[in-house]
């Protein structure tokens, strides 16, 4: 019940403004989902350290952050910046040990703070509203890099909260991230066979099934163009799903294809969205030469090193 | 040729303009359209439309005698419901190109998207490029070309229609097949792509329908109806209508189809009373003049709202599952009775039109009788999703029953056992709905309500998807409403009762802080005005009433909607039973009915002691069981289960 849209540059060292861009794509669809707007942002200025966005609310007193804070040094990480931010708190640290484990403690760090995202080039930034009030509330329209993934949401089952928007974060996995449009219909059972495997999930939304189920794949070394092929197969019900890593985007679309998908590339981008009229806004006034992924399709794009 | 520059005006200011310009019979050319939805939606008039660039969503959609040129492509549902006119796409096609087309042309120079004209009726849908999979899915007539490939499924449970194929038949779908080509198809096809200066020099293969799903197997054998009392008798075990049941199921092979709605004992209206005593209810003989009771519906976004002298309404109910008569006596009923009435599926006629004061039209996923003009002249648009005796299931209706004029109007093949699609091709999720929505109004320049018709189903995620895609109202009906043929198992097993769905609606839009701002209108068994009070102290805004109306216009509930032999000439398409029935004299018995509904209404209302039954609250009402307690919350107080009765007596 949403809208996706996905941007990447494809030269080195594009610094693109992939958030003023990604604003301009999710302004055009948000008739698809008016209840909250997502971006999963890559930047490249914090390479080898590790960026975590915190939910902790509008609150004033400290004490979540300060539990935060607390969990960094008990798992030895050393802050290096730190900023409070709409209702997010974003800090960058120095971490070497397994990620997978700190990224449980981190979420365990506080009962008033719930981890949106980390990675040492992701930020995730969502919540309630349209693409023009988080961009508002969060700046993003700053925020320069080389590709990025956002999202539109209409809540049906859940409700309208800024934990359940998108992006999906892979829990417990660096710089994976998930936009999706669409329903997994064996939730469960996925979910139950990753579970038994020792993976924790932090909310029931499907969408958070499928970023953890990729994430899984590529730590065991599977490529994403292997692990979204995968996919198709393991996952059942009707879906368009986006997905970035810090060097790639993909996407995949099931066999059914109720869920729209299009897509514009040139030498210097490829743009995909649920519909054109986020393509167009990029490349005002032009007839553009766009492609409709077939159903049942998948595929990768990477920038440039 | 006149400008008109997206980048400067909205979609809605150009269809407008596009209106305009279509009197006068000037042209126009769209520049800067950037994708964007409903471009030149709802034109009636004879008009050449030239875009530059490519469309959104439902590009010429709903419009008849206008020709679009579109410069690149275009995306879901271009040339929707189209009658007479063209469309050039230059570029490609998103899915459901050509979708319910009654006579359009549609050419499209590159490739398009998956169920290519789904449901269309007549008309010719052609494809220089590859067709994805399903195209022709549900056809019901016209022509598909495609000079590539087929796509997966060609076909796929088509009706009728033709589909030529130049490049490869990659797979057939479900009851089509490939047959001769003859030369005068041969000839048809080329003189069609040399109008639209199309150079092909390849060979055609044809595929038309199999045959072999239009109509059921067996029929059921006719036996003498189980009066519905003992139908719905008490004990489950082996009784003679489950013997009955199991006896044909062993002739025909397959579920049992009938009429009404879910029948076996069922928490109800009746397991709901009066919290005060109002033993004195029906006392005063003037009480109708002492209660405000007009109640208007579906003007909350600023379209012109239905106008009710009561908080009542005609169900929806088609043209089809009842005689032509049936519908104008009912019209002629709302009229007397200064009440809305509603087309169900199947067309307007222009008898109900002119009867009818207020009339809502229902779009269904087949689209069968849908139309730009009688939408013009509707005071209302509805878009049924599902209904309280078949939450998920399409409507049915036997070959008996469709006749030629009954085909006509629908645009259907003649007497195939009618099963109607149970989704829309455009609406697979909230998201497209939205657009949808949008479509209707822009065709109708934000006039009427748009409004939406749910069954019983999943109504808590249901109503939140209706409050958050804007409709004007909800029609919500429950499991006690009726059909004109659905299965039998599905009727008794699969819904929701109607105090459950209404308690569940209003609990879902307080969890989205939406109490009272979105009007639902109850349906599903609604017997009397003290079931009307009822769902209103509930929390309905209104209530609407179908069998109740069918019975005061004389149908002795024998269940055999769906047979087409109606005794009484209400189920029937059959002249000679509909002679049975005169409209004028029954519509005067459904009048007489309405208004004691309406004195009902007004009785108790007063003696609840308001004086507008918009007054009445959940604090008016008691339930009587635990489950009724269970399922409205209300307090339970058996202590009071005699009082429903007397309260009955008195205003009955």
């Amino acid at each position: 019940m949403c809208g996706i849209a996905g941007i990447m540059y494809k030269h080195k060292g594009a610094g693109k403004e992939t958030g003023e861009t990604l604003i301009n794509m999710l302004d055009c669809i948000q008739h698809r989902g008016p209840d909250s707007t997502g971006f999963a942002l890559y930047g490249d200025q914090h390479y080898g350290k590790l960026k975590l966005r915190f939910y902790v609310g509008y609150e004033q007193d400290n004490s979540a952050i300060d539990q935060i804070k607390q969990a960094f040094e008990k798992h030895g990480a050393s802050l290096v910046e730190e900023e409070h931010i709409g209702e997010n708190y974003r800090a960058v640290v120095n971490f070497t040990g397994d990620l997978q484990k700190f990224a449980y403690a981190m979420e365990n760090s506080s009962p008033k703070a719930t981890v949106v995202s980390i990675g040492e080039s992701l930020d995730i930034i969502k919540d309630v509203g349209g693409a023009h009030d988080v961009d508002g509330r969060y700046d993003v329209a700053n925020f320069t890099g080389t590709h990025a993934i956002g999202h539109v949401r209409l809540a049906t089952e859940s409700d309208v909260k800024p934990e359940a928007a998108h992006p999906f974060w892979a829990t417990g996995f660096s710089d994976v991230a998930i936009v999706h449009n669409g329903q997994i219909t064996n939730y469960w059972k996925m979910r139950r066979r990753l579970e038994r495997r020792g993976f924790e999930f932090r909310t029931s939304n499907d969408s958070e099934l499928v970023a953890v189920y990729l994430a899984e794949k590529m730590a065991k070394g599977e490529p994403l163009k292997e692990a979204l092929k995968n996919a198709i197969d393991d996952l059942d019900g009707t879906f368009s799903f986006l997905v970035s890593t810090k060097d790639e985007i993909g996407y995949a679309k099931d066999h059914l294809a109720a869920k729209p998908m299009i897509m514009f590339e040139n030498d210097d981008l490829i743009a995909i969205a649920s519909e054109e009229v986020s393509l167009n806004r990029l490349f005002p006034g032009e007839a553009l030469d766009t492609h409709e992924p077939p159903p049942g399709s998948y595929a990768t794009w990477s920038k440039s090193t | 040729m006149v400008k008109i520059d997206l980048a400067k005006v909205s979609v809605r200011e150009a269809n407008e303009k596009l209106r305009e310009l279509g009197e006068k019979g000037e042209s126009a050319e769209i520049i800067n359209p950037d994708a964007r939805h409903h471009l030149g939606v709802g034109l009636t008039a004879p008009i050449n439309v030239k875009i530059k660039g490519s469309a959104g969503y439902f590009c010429a959609g709903l419009t008849d005698q206008a020709h679009f040129d579109v410069e690149a492509n275009v995306g879901w549902g271009v040339g929707d419901n189209m009658y007479t006119g063209s469309v050039v796409v230059r570029g490609n096609a998103g899915a459901i190109p050509g979708v319910a087309i009654r006579g359009a042309e549609i050419v499209i120079h590159g490739n398009m998207g998956s169920r290519a004209g789904q449901v269309m009726k007549e008309g010719t849908l052609c494809c220089l490029g590859n067709a994805n999979f399903m195209a022709g899915y549900m056809m019901y007539g016209g022509r598909i070309i495609i000079l590539g490939d087929s796509g997966e499924r060609l076909g796929e449970d088509m009706s009728a229609g033709e589909i030529y194929v130049a490049g490869d038949l990659i797979s057939m779908g479900s009851d089509a097949k490939q047959v001769d080509l003859e030369q005068s198809d041969d000839e048809s096809v080329r003189e069609f792509l040399d109008r639209y200066k199309i150079p092909f020099k390849g060979n055609l293969k044809k595929v038309m329908n199999a045959g072999t799903k239009l109509r059921y197997a067996k029929s059921e054998e006719q036996v003498r109806s189980i009066p519905f009392f003992t139908f719905s008798g008490t004990s489950d075990y082996w009784n003679s209508k489950i013997q009955e049941d199991i006896h044909i199921k062993s002739q025909i092979g397959r579920y049992r189809v009938r009429g009404y709605g879910g029948a076996r004992p069922l928490p109800h209206f009746n397991d709901i009373s009066f919290r005060k005593d109002i033993t004195h209810a029906g006392n005063d003989p003037d009480v109708v003049s002492k209660v405000e009771m007009t109640t208007e519906v579906g003007g909350k976004y600023g379209a012109n709202p239905l106008k009710l002298s009561m908080p009542v309404m005609i169900a929806p109910m088609s043209y089809g599952a009842l005689s032509r008569s049936t519908k104008q006596a009912i019209a002629m009923a709302s009229a007397m009775s200064n009440i809305a009435e509603n087309t169900g599926e199947g067309g307007m006629s222009d008898a109900q039109r002119d009867a009818a004061d207020q009339l809502i039209f229902q779009m269904l996923g087949g689209r069968l009788g849908w139309n730009i003009h009688d939408m013009q002249r509707a005071d209302g648009l509805e878009i049924y999703i599902s209904q309280g005796a078949k939450p998920g299931f399409g409507g049915q209706l036997m070959a008996k029953k469709v006749t030629k004029e009954l085909a006509t109007i629908r645009g259907i093949p003649e007497g195939i056992d009618l099963r109607s699609p149970s989704r829309h091709p455009d609406i697979l999720g909230a998201d497209d709905l939205v657009i949808k929505v949008e479509e209707l109004r822009e065709a109708t320049g934000y006039r009427v309500p748009v409004s939406v018709k749910l069954g019983a189903g999943r109504v808590r995620d249901d109503i939140k998807i209706a409050y958050k895609d804007g409709f004007d109202f909800v029609e919500l009906d429950g499991m006690q409403g009726s059909t004109g043929a659905g299965g039998a198992e599905v009727a008794e097993y699969v819904g929701i009762p109607t105090i459950a769905a209404i308690s569940e609606a209003l609990e879902a839009l307080e969890e989205i802080d939406a109490s009272g701002k979105l009007e639902i209108i109850l349906m599903g068994g609604m017997r009397d005005g003290i079931d009307v009070v009822k769902s209103l102290a509930l929390g309905a805004h209104a209530a609407a009433v179908g069998t109740s109306v069918l019975i005061a216009g004389g149908c002795i509930a024998c269940m055999q909607c769906h047979v087409g032999q109606c005794v009484t000439g209400i189920a029937t398409q059959d002249p000679e039973h509909e002679k049975r029935y005169k409209p004028e004299v029954e519509a005067k018995n459904i009048h007489r009915y309405l208004e004691g509904v309406r004195w009902q209404i007004a009785s108790l209302t007063h003696a609840l002691g308001h004086k507008s039954v918009h007054d009445l609250s959940r604090d008016d009402l008691v339930a009587l069981t635990p489950e009724a307690a269970e399922m409205t919350k209300l307090p339970y107080a058996p202590e009071f289960r005699d009082r429903d009765a007397t309260v009955r007596a008195k205003v009955s």
